[in-house]
């Protein structure tokens, strides 16, 4: 697309009809394609209301949204082509009788042509590492098993933005890693929106907005936000285990256990007389 | 109370071409004022395991014991006020139009008279710092505050073991962090607790024992800190960057808990701890 802008927001405003408060409140971004941005912040911070803004679910109070140079609000069919979501329960997603059903389910309703739904199917079936279980029935499959169909079903339809809505928060640390490692290998081919509450799976993400109580109360870079505490509290963020741990022992940025031992092992005295 | 679980196999839809073998012979016991944290991947059997605990599930073979009498001789809604049972995404069974009736709920079923159904929800919602939610409907509450409230609902009916299946999943870190504390302040008041969870960092804070279930069958079971680092590729991140870091250095020990790990780090970085 020529439009050197993904995804752009101007004094986005929105409420939800009878709540007292605003759910989003003047917001303004600008994501340039390839680029993978996480959104944080607490329960009701705004996230998911941005999520539905940027695909048309939702229509704006008042501000503009313009996703791959459209409008969801206007043309949300046009933007629904182009941006896939993933939301956080895939019980609630998966629609076929079979895995490779499923996938092709978006390019039935687009009309694309058989031939090519067979290879784009088989492709991001594969792609997801799936291949194999095109005549698997979903509901036999495991949690992080059935977020990976409902990904490469986003992926057949090719967009140029995905938006992720706490893809893991229903699955265990397998299946988490397994839909992790999808959604890293697709960094910067594609522009990613993934919201979260696991700030460990934001470490290689290029920027991180934060919201909370409607506003972006932070756009900024994943270890930026890991180093300031003051603005992790204010928006009921925690820290992971690993990169607390450092912070607590006034070392750098550590994100494996193994980092972290050794910039201990490093710093102490009876290693450095090891040395 | 002590319950106690002897080679319990559980098959769903047996006899049929469904047939699925989720729990493969399972022996642990849950002593009286301990948290016993269970553990495992999605599939390994925990919900199935919990849902022995008061009978909801009857063993295909095995046994169920508690206090050493056969549950089965027991009175079934007795044993299930008596054990506490919080499924998943409890909020899902929150009906009321207040918070107030909503909890006041079970302990009406049980018969008790209106003033002491008032008091038992009154503090039982001061117990999970939700006394000032009493009066709003419960659909209008925040993930963790509807968390709490259908919590309450069970410890409403008094029970003397409570049982959370994944408690935490799905809320922000501070209102996970808030339940654990929840937790902590449960065992304090004297109750046990069966901790279901797959996130083995919040299990390290609070259990005093840890079950990991794996293929329907117990991999592991004992003291934390013998379960973790026995096998730190199942432990939470405390114990595996003391487990990384303490292969030369026995003086760091076998932490678990933050502040244990914490403190152990500081006195290898020469820190008065």
């Amino acid at each position: 697309m020529a439009d050197p802008t993904s995804i752009s927001c101007e004094h986005l405003t929105f409420s939800y009809p009878g709540a007292a408060e605003l759910a989003l409140s003047d917001v303004s971004l600008k994501i340039p394609p390839g680029q993978y941005v996480g959104v944080v912040g607490p329960n009701g911070g705004g996230k998911s209301t941005l999520v539905r803004l940027l695909n048309g679910l939702l229509t704006a109070d008042s501000g503009r949204v313009q996703v791959a140079g459209l409008d969801p609000a206007t043309e949300p069919f046009e933007v629904r082509r182009l941006v896939g979501v993933l939301f956080q329960n895939p019980d609630n997603g998966l629609v076929a009788p079979f895995v490779e059903d499923d996938v092709a389910f978006g390019l039935e309703n687009l009309g694309v042509e058989r031939a090519e739904m067979r290879e784009r199917v088989r492709e991001a079936i594969a792609s997801v590492g799936l291949a194999g279980y095109e005549r698997r029935e979903p509901h036999t499959l495991s949690g992080g098993e059935k977020q990976r169909v409902a990904l490469a079903g986003l992926l057949a339809v090719r967009p140029e933005v995905l938006l992720l809505d706490e893809p893991t928060a229903m699955l265990d640390a397998a299946g988490r890693e397994e839909v992790l490692s999808r959604v890293r290998d697709l960094a910067g081919s594609r522009t990613v929106l993934h919201v979260t509450h696991h700030l460990q799976e934001l470490f290689d993400a290029d920027r991180v907005l934060v919201l909370n109580g409607g506003r972006l109360a932070a756009d900024t870079t994943p270890l930026e936000l890991f180093s300031d505490a003051e603005l992790l509290r204010e928006n009921r963020l925690v820290l992971p285990t690993v990169p607390k741990l450092a912070a607590d022992l006034g070392l750098p940025f550590c994100r494996t256990p193994e980092e972290l031992a050794a910039a201990v092992a490093r710093r102490s005295r009876d290693g450095v007389q090891a040395r | 109370m002590r319950i106690e679980l002897q080679g319990v196999r559980h098959v769903y839809a047996p006899g049929t071409s469904f047939a699925v073998e989720a729990l493969k012979g399972v022996s642990l016991s849950v002593e009286p004022g301990e948290v016993l944290g269970v553990i495992g991947g999605t599939g390994s059997g925990k919900s199935t395991l919990v849902q022995h605990l008061n009978l909801l599930l009857v063993p295909t073979a095995g046994r169920v014991l508690v206090d050493g009498k056969d549950a089965l001789s027991l009175d079934r809604s007795e044993l299930r006020r008596r054990v506490g049972l919080v499924f998943q995404s409890p909020e899902q069974a929150l009906f009321a139009p207040t918070v107030e009736e909503d909890v006041a709920f079970a302990p009406q079923r049980l018969g008790l008279g209106e003033e002491e159904v008032r008091e038992r929800v009154g503090e039982t919602l001061e117990l999970l710092g939700a006394g000032h939610l009493a009066a709003r409907s419960p659909f209008a509450l925040s993930g963790g505050e509807k968390r709490r409230v259908a919590i309450a609902g069970v410890l409403a009916m008094g029970p003397e073991v409570l049982v959370l299946d994944e408690p935490t999943a799905g809320l922000d870190p501070h209102a996970r962090s808030d339940l654990i504390y929840l937790v902590g302040r449960l065992k304090a008041s004297g109750m046990t607790v069966v901790f279901v969870s797959h996130d083995l960092d919040e299990v390290a804070e609070v259990a005093d024992g840890v079950c990991v279930l794996e293929g329907g069958e117990v991999r592991s079971i004992g003291h934390p800190a013998e379960v973790f680092y026995g096998d730190p590729s199942m432990a939470p991140a405390t114990v595996r960057v003391a487990a990384a870091l303490g292969v030369s250095r026995p003086s760091l020990g076998t932490p678990v808990r933050y502040g244990e790990t914490l403190a152990a780090l500081r006195r290898v970085l020469g820190a008065a701890p």
